[in-house]
């Protein structure tokens, strides 16, 4: 009794080491299929050699079909056994998807925390759309994975891995009859931008925290830049460069600010962006570049913000600024309004009061040219901002006395245009020139107000006249019916006389 | 020496013998008992009709027709032209007034059954001149070209469109194509100063002639009553000069009216615009708009608007055509189904008005 139990205990254990004994290892072991290839030496099975699915147990016929058991190749790679040869188009990357979608194969039989969604992304992606053969989508998994030889993205030898992306990615984005055939507008030197841009010299020194292509596209379901939902979208850019930017511990080697996007969040830039959602206001990459991102640096900031603001720069480069800036070699634009941090230009920019930007240099010297200018500079813009809010309250009043003031109302814009008309005059610091523009603006500011007068005028005469057209027809009436009256007394003395 | 207006009197006698016409008029006289009130809202229509005339030609001397032009010339009109503002305020009260007088004119005559024998051409002509007034009301109300305007004869012309048969080719002519465009501002410019001032003048010449002719409407209980207990007066000068008084007195409510709330242009029309919140038509179509809205979309394998309209067509008829079917009044009876009917008329219009304007 005692050696049966022993015998059953020896064959419970056994079936427990054989249950636990790695699977792969028996499959490979078992292998018909590479033993053959791996004899005959080709390409995919040396690849396949150090790919992450063979150390993982997969096997040939786990996307070729067939039966690895049987040594006979006619046998093994029979249609009967289930063999489909190299997939083509579409079948890829739903044989990739047999296993990478479905999280109970993923996690329970491999143990991985891989995403189970890569296919679905993808097949929604720009990638995923109709290719020109109208056959299969544009890319598949093996077009950055790779066949035979896939490794994890950390692996250097993987095409995806951070430092080989761009160069893998440019495979297409850099062949220009290949993107012309997708998209004739989308320009092919994103590569060559991009070994020109911090990120790129950096990636290209190795380093593998700077951004990559995927790091800002995505990299399954990456969508078109036009596309609300992309990354890489206008009002989406700020986020996504703050993603790296904005983390104090990720850029704490790279000896830059981290607070780049909290600033811009508060600028007029950035609220028009994000808050007001208007695509036409900057996101970072209109002043840094996208694939050839790097800080405009002192020399060129008037040109990149002067690619917008083109009045203001043109200006400034014809005034006495100009070299003045240039000697001291300060930032043209950065020295008076700031960087990622810019607010409104408001009128009180303007002056020699402790909030101006001028007395920051002129502040000190009252008798000097520049404290003089900036002091009238001040005096004018500020009148032509009270004759506005007067003009403007003056047509308000007269439409809310029910006044037709439409004409009026319209002609307001051109007090406002006078008005952002002489902050861009500013730039010339030549108080003529700024005169002019302000001068106009009063004028028009002067024409509106004696319109409004004129119609609040008119609406109190309205009212007079009202009364003494009543009080003339009210004593008609009133004499009429007197008259009434007497003349039916008359009738009624007659009748009885 | 005879005074000047005597020598002038004398001078047009001699050639067209006004003698006669005076004679008549002073043997005319106007019952006077306590509903003679209502006599006097035909001349209160007549007066207002007058002030709409004067005011529509001075306007139609700087208004331009057209797309491009009309709410041009209409903002043109109320802030250039001196008392253009006045005027055109006075037309738009005028028109609303002229409305809520015919209205109380027609339920007037209809009461006191002033409609039966002789005086069924009369009222004919009283009611084909009412839709008339309406019409002109809504072919009016499109002309500045602002949006609400745009927008209410884009849904009266929908509501006119759904009456079977005759519906589409009414709305293709009405708005002078498939959609309200610049060719249906022009078709109602044209409707609302010729065709139908036309065919108003021509009806309210045979109306009022008929008025003259006949003489006012005695109530039911006067023909009971001897000549001696008759209590009239003379339609001339008395009624006249009466009627003159009340026209001053509404006069002076049109320029209050005009003055303290001048009539609003607001925003031009945009015909790819979204309609604006809550629009509703003129108050005179209030309770017909209103009523329809709670007709059920499908009544049996009818569709429910169709139905309304059919209806409202068929009670319209109905009415304008009273003094042939209502044989109790002619027979010198009190009418009083006819009197029933008419006051769920008017609770049903006034009720569903107020509604319509609320909601």
């Amino acid at each position: 009794m005692a050696f049966v139990r022993y015998r059953l205990i020896q064959f419970v254990l056994w079936l427990i080491a054989v249950s636990i004994m790695p699977s792969g290892r028996s499959a490979i072991a078992q292998d018909q299929c590479r033993l053959c290839h791996e004899g005959i030496e080709d390409t995919p099975s040396t690849l396949f050699k150090k790919d992450v699915h063979a150390g993982m147990g997969i096997s040939c016929v786990d996307c070729h079909g067939g039966n690895a058991k049987k040594e006979l190749m006619e046998e093994a790679m029979s249609k009967a056994a289930g063999f489909i040869g190299v997939p083509k188009g579409d079948q890829i990357s739903k044989i990739c998807a047999k296993c990478h979608a479905d999280a109970a194969v993923m996690v329970k039989k491999y143990n991985s925390a891989l995403p189970t969604n890569q296919a679905e992304l993808l097949s929604t992606s720009v990638h995923g759309k109709l290719s020109t053969t109208g056959k299969e989508t544009i890319v598949h998994c093996t077009t950055c994975h790779n066949a035979h030889g896939i490794a994890r993205v950390d692996n250097p030898l993987s095409p995806v891995y951070p430092l080989n992306l761009p160069k893998t990615c440019a495979k297409c984005h850099s062949n220009g009859t290949y993107v012309r055939s997708y998209n004739p507008a989308l320009p092919i030197d994103q590569l060559d931008k991009y070994r020109t841009s911090v990120h790129g010299r950096k990636n290209a020194s190795g380093d593998i925290k700077v951004a990559e292509c995927a790091s800002c596209h995505g990299s399954h379901g990456i969508l078109a830049s036009k596309d609300v939902r992309s990354s890489v979208y206008g009002t989406n850019i700020p986020a996504t460069c703050g993603k790296c930017h904005g983390d104090a511990q990720y850029m704490s080697g790279y000896r830059i600010p981290s607070d780049q996007l909290e600033k811009f969040s508060k600028s007029v830039h950035g609220v028009a962006l994000l808050e007001k959602k208007d695509l036409g206001a900057p996101a970072c990459n209109d002043c840094h570049g996208n694939h050839g991102a790097t800080p405009p640096g002192v020399e060129s900031v008037s040109k990149v913000c002067g690619t917008c603001h083109a009045l203001n720069a043109d200006l400034f480069s014809k005034s006495v600024h100009k070299s003045a800036f240039d000697q001291r070699k300060l930032p043209e634009c950065e020295t008076c309004h700031g960087h990622h941090d810019i607010v409104a230009a408001k009128d009180e920019l303007l002056g020699v009061t402790p909030e101006a930007v001028c007395s920051w240099c002129h502040g000190n010297k009252p008798d000097s040219k520049g404290f003089l200018a900036a002091k009238t500079m001040r005096e004018l813009i500020d009148t032509l901002g009270i004759s506005e809010r007067d003009a403007s309250q003056l047509v308000e009043k007269a439409e809310q006395m029910g006044m037709e003031v439409g004409e009026a109302k319209f002609k307001l814009r051109e007090v406002h245009q006078a008005r952002l008309e002489s902050r861009t005059m500013v730039h010339s610091f030549d108080e003529k020139q700024f005169q002019e523009v302000v001068e106009k603006g009063l004028k028009s500011a002067s024409t509106i107000s004696d319109e409004a007068n004129g119609a609040i005028e008119e609406y109190y005469f309205r009212r007079q006249g009202l009364g003494v057209a009543t009080l003339i027809i009210t004593v008609l009436a009133a004499s009429l019916y007197l008259y009434v009256r007497r003349l039916e007394r008359k009738q009624a003395r007659e009748k009885r006389g | 020496m005879k005074p000047l207006w005597k020598r002038a009197y004398d001078w047009v006698d001699e050639r067209v013998e006004l003698g006669g016409l005076v004679e008549f008029m002073g043997k005319k006289y106007v019952p006077v008992h306590r509903h003679s009130v209502w006599y006097y809202f035909g001349g209160v229509s007549l007066f207002l009709f007058i002030l709409q005339v004067i005011t529509g030609i001075l306007l139609l001397m700087y208004y331009k027709s057209g797309e491009e032009q009309a709410f041009e010339s209409v903002q043109f009109i109320t802030s250039k032209v001196q008392f253009g503002w006045l005027i055109r305020s006075i037309h738009s009260w005028t028109a609303n007034l002229f409305i809520l007088a015919a209205f109380i004119h027609m339920f007037s005559v209809y009461f006191t059954k002033a409609y039966k024998n002789p005086r069924e051409i009369t009222w004919v002509t009283g009611m084909l001149m009412f839709f008339l007034a309406l019409f002109f009301g809504f072919s009016g109300y499109l002309l500045p070209w602002n949006e609400l305007a745009f927008f209410a004869t884009k849904v009266g012309t929908d509501i006119a469109g759904a009456i079977p048969i005759i519906g589409k080719p009414m709305l293709v002519f009405l708005r002078g194509g498939e959609e309200v465009t610049g060719a249906t501002l022009s078709r109602m410019f044209g409707i609302h100063i010729a065709i139908l001032p036309g065919i108003f003048t021509v009806l309210l010449s045979i109306h009022l002639l008929l008025v003259q002719r006949q003489g006012m409407s005695e109530p039911t209980h006067f023909g009971d009553e001897t000549k001696g207990e008759m209590k009239t007066m003379p339609f001339f000068p008395n009624f006249l000069l009466r009627d003159l008084l009340l026209w001053l007195l509404v006069l002076n409510v049109i320029a209050i009216l005009a003055v303290i709330f001048p009539w609003e242009l607001g925003r031009k029309a945009d015909a790819f615009g979204s309609a604006p919140a809550g629009i509703k038509p003129e108050w005179y179509f209030l309770f017909m708009f209103q009523t329809l809205k709670y007709i059920p979309a499908k009544i049996s394998i009818i569709d429910g608007e169709v139905l309304g309209i059919l209806a409202f067509g068929v009670a319209g008829m109905l009415w304008t055509l009273v003094p042939f079917w209502d044989r109790q009044s002619e027979r010198g009876g009190r009418g009083r189904f006819v009197t029933y009917v008419g006051i769920v008329a008017v609770l049903f219009i006034i009720l569903l008005t107020i509604v319509g304007w609320l909601s």
